[in-house]
């Protein structure tokens, strides 16, 4: 059933082919030329972005427009609310078969590219990925070490959402700015207009943001370059005590709401009249609140110290390719059409936050939620500072934990002096290990 | 694992003859040199025939579970190669990590309040169906139904939304006066309502209850009745210890899988383990400490730890057994 004969052909010719693949490896030495895309390859990409079926629609209307250019590209696209997201990643990374293009997010970044996991896009930069319209500023957001790893799509700010329709039926005055304590004196007059039907806002201690706006008016960070906290416990049980006040007198909205909204909050709910996140959230709560509702305010978070300048612009998300793509080409190819066509500036708007690239930019035709974004960010221009180093590893994992512990503060299940000391000791394992 | 571990010493025991050779006379027949011959070839063909098993056995059960034990000693975040740090991932799961010790201890209220609850609707219901036949094929339907779907995504979110601030539990307990305000909202409901769903998926052990009922002869009962012993007599005398081993088969059966709750959990929290960690089941936990976090030696720690608690609660139940199980034939 086996002959030898047979065996000892195979292996001759095996041996064979193998001596003439390394012989093409070794002899042509090709000069190094700028990797081009071959247009009449057919092709399969992966593309992986977190989101709703709002943003869904958008993906599904670029990669048409991207299939208009590009037919030979095959896109199939895969989407995921944000924590599945990145779960499925790490299960991927750890299998070494990450989707060829993904939407990623900034916390991730050095981790994943420490860990070579990230395709290196030197190489592509000026040729495949144009970046005559990137400003330098925003190519160095995706730079860890000395190599780029991801192209910004677009950036968002810290900002304070308010929902004017509540508000009228409150009959309560937009927040006019001010100090955080201002900001919860208006908070509990919206809850107590509102009838026990409308509150003022959720407990924004629950969101590392929001603490470190405060450090960064002091002067002061969240994490250094090397992962030093910029706090003490005693800053950060200050931080958490500061709004003690809310908690217990039922200004805000009670955990327990909130938990049966999930995945919507209290916000897209039409529970609470304000919200402290990124400014490019607008249209993902407009399409969950639904009919009624057209417009939201948008206006600049508390001051802690005036003239601070504790604001900054992130990259709201990346473009990332992975290292084991098999067409890197075809894969920066689409990286360059999501990040700076035209048509992707027309249909995402500033779904993704507001086009990093001129010519998305530009081509941009902003809706008025988008157009309010823009204006957002120009108003905020003097408390804008240099953006923080790109997050530590692990990030994604104290950002969580602080979540967390923010909705057990809020459900009252946990004192402060407990809530510090469990943040402090999940911060010690994640920053040592 | 225990059958597993008999099907490893019943063919340990046979090996000396050759796996496959169960014929009575091979033995006397082994000095001769071409019956030898015959002999190693149907072994290796036996060996053959048992590679994929092994393969599978070693490939899929044993190296993995030495590696994740390996994994627990070590500090991995699946990116780089793992580093050794001791018992240190240990240390911290019973010192410095609350959610854990919030984890450990409502699994531990969800496995004893729950299985037994569970246990008993079983046998109820079963005792019920065993009385008459009529419609039996039908209840006996309706009651499985519930196990069969029961870790599935379409249930738990019915089951939430039953139980939601406006769903119709709150809706008819309001009308009696009660206002709770939805459950899975509620760090003080939501153990409460996951155990209830545990419950309301008897229908796999009421199978086996009733399989057990019809076993119990007759006479036993019209003998007992003869003594004048009523339902009650009847069902303590004569029910329960008959009925014992199935009893503690479900029971153990019951513990175990309660302690890997996981998916109902993971659903009704989103995944996040909430309000206030109540969700956050051991086996939710550690999957969220490995995959979310990225923390794959912590979470093969608790995992070990899962198992040995499980171990030593299957240990100590087989020890009483003793003292209440009573098996046909027995002389105690």
């Amino acid at each position: 059933m086996f002959s030898k004969k047979r065996a000892f052909a195979g292996v001759a010719l095996a041996t064979g082919a193998a001596l003439v693949l390394a012989g093409c490896a070794g002899g042509g030495d090709a000069p190094e030329a700028d990797p081009t895309f071959d247009p009449d390859e057919e092709v399969t990409l992966d593309l992986a972005f977190w989101g709703n079926d709002v943003r869904a629609e958008l993906y599904d209307e670029a990669i048409a427009a991207f299939n208009e250019e590009y037919p030979n590209i095959t896109v199939n696209a895969t989407f995921l609310d944000f924590p599945s997201f990145w779960e499925k990643r790490q299960t991927e990374a750890a299998g070494g078969n990450l989707p060829d293009v993904m939407q990623f997010d900034y916390s991730y970044l050095r981790q994943y590219s420490e860990n070579n996991l990230l395709l290196d896009l030197d190489p592509y930069l000026g040729n495949i990925i144009q970046t005559d319209p990137l400003p330098e500023n925003i190519l160095g957001i995706g730079v860890v070490g000395d190599t780029t790893y991801g192209i910004a799509t677009s950036t968002n700010a810290w900002g304070l959402f308010t929902n004017p329709v509540l508000l009228e039926q409150a009959g309560v005055e937009e927040f006019p700015g001010g100090s955080w304590d201002d900001y919860a004196a208006w908070m509990t007059e919206v809850t107590e207009a509102g009838g026990g039907d409308i509150w003022g806002g959720g407990d924004y201690t629950g969101r590392i943001q929001n603490f470190e706006l405060q450090l960064r008016s002091e002067g002061s960070y969240l994490f250094s370059e090397d992962g030093e906290p910029g706090f003490d416990e005693a800053r950060l049980t200050e931080f958490w005590e500061s709004r003690s006040d809310i908690r217990e007198d039922g200004t805000i909205i009670p955990q327990s709401r909130v938990e049966e909204l999930v995945p919507k909050g209290g916000f897209d709910s039409a529970l609470t009249a304000s919200e402290l996140t990124w400014d490019n959230f607008g249209a993902g709560y407009l399409a969950g609140l639904g009919e009624g509702y057209t417009e939201l305010g948008l206006i600049a978070p508390p001051v802690t110290e005036e003239g601070a300048k504790d604001l900054y612009l992130k990259p709201s998300m990346l473009h990332t390719i992975s290292a084991k793509t098999e067409h890197p080409e075809a894969a920066a190819t689409l990286v360059d059409f999501l990040v700076n066509s035209p048509e992707s500036g027309e249909i995402f708007g500033t779904n993704r936050g507001l086009p990093a690239s001129e010519t998305a930019l530009a081509a941009a035709e902003l809706d008025p939620l988008s157009q309010q974004v823009k204006d957002y960010e120009a108003s905020i221009a003097d408390r804008l500072g240099d953006a923080p180093p790109v997050p530590i590893v692990g990030y994604g994992t104290l950002e969580e934990k602080f979540r967390q512990i923010g909705v057990e503060l809020a459900f009252g299940t946990i004192t402060v002096e407990d809530a510090v000391s469990q943040f402090f000791s999940e911060m010690d394992v994640v920053l040592t290990s | 694992m225990s059958t597993t571990a008999t099907r490893v010493i019943v063919t340990g025991k046979k090996s000396s003859r050759g796996p496959l050779s169960g014929r009575g006379k091979g033995e006397q027949d082994l000095h001769r040199p071409g019956q030898r011959s015959r002999q190693v070839k149907e072994s290796l063909a036996g060996y053959g025939f048992l590679i994929p098993w092994l393969v599978g056995f070693f490939g899929l059960t044993l190296v993995p579970m030495a590696y994740s034990l390996y994994l627990s000693f070590t500090n991995y975040n699946i990116f780089s190669p793992p580093k050794w740090i001791g018992l240190d991932n240990y240390v911290r799961m019973f010192t410095n990590d609350p959610s854990f010790m919030q984890s450990a201890q409502i699994t531990l209220i969800y496995v004893f309040i729950g299985t037994p609850i569970t246990l008993l609707a079983a046998l109820l219901i079963a005792m019920l169906l065993n009385y008459r036949d009529k419609g039996a094929g039908f209840y006996r339907s309706a009651f499985y139904a519930p196990s069969l779907i029961g870790g599935s995504v379409s249930v738990a979110i019915v089951w939430r939304a039953m139980f939601a601030g406006d769903g119709p539990v709150d809706t008819t307990l309001s009308f009696f006066g009660i206002n709770l305000g939805g459950w899975f909202g509620n760090p003080a409901l939501v153990l409460p309502a996951m155990i209830l769903l545990s419950v309301w998926q008897f229908g796999a052990t009421m199978v086996i209850f009733l399989a057990g009922l019809k076993q119990i002869p007759k006479e036993l009962y019209e003998a007992a009745e003869m003594d004048g012993a009523n339902a009650w007599h009847r069902f303590r005398a004569v029910t329960i210890p008959m009925l014992s081993p199935v009893i503690f088969f479900n029971l153990l059966l019951g513990l175990i899988g309660a302690f890997q709750v996981f998916a109902s959990a993971y659903i009704i929290s989103n995944g996040s383990g909430g309000p206030a960690g109540m969700t956050n089941f051991i086996t939710l936990y550690l999957y969220k400490r490995g995959f979310s976090d990225g923390q794959m030696g912590y979470a093969s720690a608790i995992a070990w730890v899962l198992l040995v608690v499980v171990a030593i609660i299957a240990f100590i139940l087989f020890r009483t057994q003793r003292s209440w199980v009573h098996y046909a034939g027995d002389n105690r």
